[in-house]
């Protein structure tokens, strides 16, 4: 961790709004592209992701200075993506059928670095899965974790965070045969 | 144990992370199983594939636009508070007042002063049962022990 984004941080700690741009900017792309996989809506991903800034400044002085930054936003988007998705299949009317129905990519954001058509497949086929998979996925390719990182995140076993993961990856490949076929 | 159940590890050694027993009997068998081998190497083109998508950084202005953004709402809630602190207080003033000329004012009946009292007090009591509410949800809230973290 670096020392700059620890007193980044004290500053914000201290009130000061500006010490906080510096941080949003760093994270920003990964926090977009993030909230979209937990989402599985591009559309909603920018939204959902400053919100997550916003809740994490209002929770600024409940945080360890010392701590990396990214690992604490992280949770309070999954969070705060979890309860979007919550409500929205609440409301039945405006849902789309799990796992499925995104609008053509053309108009998508565009979220990857090095884009191929490969890439851009395999990416759709992410935000197709169920919530739960994408989750662990992106945890796991995307934020690189350990094991024990995703159980204490997920608050669930190790064991289930193997089982979870190897399910996700084979209904990501089973979709990606689909596709092809 | 089956080649199924050794399919269900095939995850956790891609990325290192079975015990070294696990890992051990998990390549003995690959040895002597064609189809676990493929199946092995399926899910390893997957993983690095998985492994090669990176978020794209945004642009300047892109990122400007995503820091005003963040920013209006930081103040939109500052704005929220104040207003609310406001509007409570006017509120408290007011109906202090009211209540303290209808008990000066002696034309008014003694019934309509108590209904009036009872009608604030009855606001007052639903008020702070709501704030209560509130509270208890925001702590039960199960998120938000992750926000602490
Ligand atoms: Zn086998």
């Amino acid at each position: 961790m670096d020392e700059t984004e620890s007193v980044l941080i004290q500053r914000c700690q201290a009130g000061e709004k500006e010490a906080f741009e510096p941080i949003v900017r760093k994270y920003a792309g990964r926090a977009t592209g993030a909230a979209a996989v937990l989402l599985g809506c591009p559309q909603e991903a920018q939204d959902a992701s400053q919100e997550a800034f916003v809740r994490a400044w209002r929770h600024i002085q409940r945080f360890r200075p010392d701590a990396p930054f990214y690992p604490w936003y992280s949770a309070i988007l999954r969070n705060i993506c979890r309860s979007r998705l919550r409500r929205r299949s609440r409301r039945p009317t405006v849902s789309l059928p799990d796992g499925y129905a995104l609008p053509s990519n053309d108009s998508d954001p565009v979220f990857l670095a090095e884009q191929n058509e490969r890439r851009r497949c395999l990416f759709q086929a992410i935000l197709a899965l169920q919530p739960m998979f994408r989750e662990i996925l992106l945890m796991k390719h995307f934020q690189e974790m350990s094991y024990k990182e995703m159980a204490e995140a997920l608050d669930i076993p190790i064991g289930t965070v193997m089982s979870r993961l190897h399910n996700a990856r084979l209904a990501l490949r089973e979709a990606l045969a689909k596709d092809e076929s | 144990m089956s080649c199924d159940a050794f399919n269900r590890m095939a995850s956790a050694y891609l990325d290192g992370e079975l015990t070294a027993e696990d890992r051990r009997r998990f390549e003995a068998h690959l040895e002597t199983c064609d189809a676990c081998r493929r199946e092995l190497a399926d899910l390893k083109r997957l993983t690095e594939d998985l492994d090669m998508i990176r978020f794209k950084e945004p642009g300047d202005e892109e990122l400007a636009r995503y820091w005003s953004g963040v920013y209006n709402r930081l103040e939109r809630g500052l704005g929220w508070i104040l207003f609310s602190v406001g509007a409570i207080l006017t509120l408290c003033y007011g109906a202090f007042k009211v209540i303290e000329e209808l008990i000066r004012d002696d034309t008014v009946s003694n019934l309509l002063k108590v209904g009036v009292c009872a009608l604030i007090a009855g606001l007052v009591v639903l008020f702070v049962s709501l704030l209560r509410e509130r509270l208890v949800v925001c702590k039960v809230d199960r998120y938000s022990k992750e926000i602490e973290r």
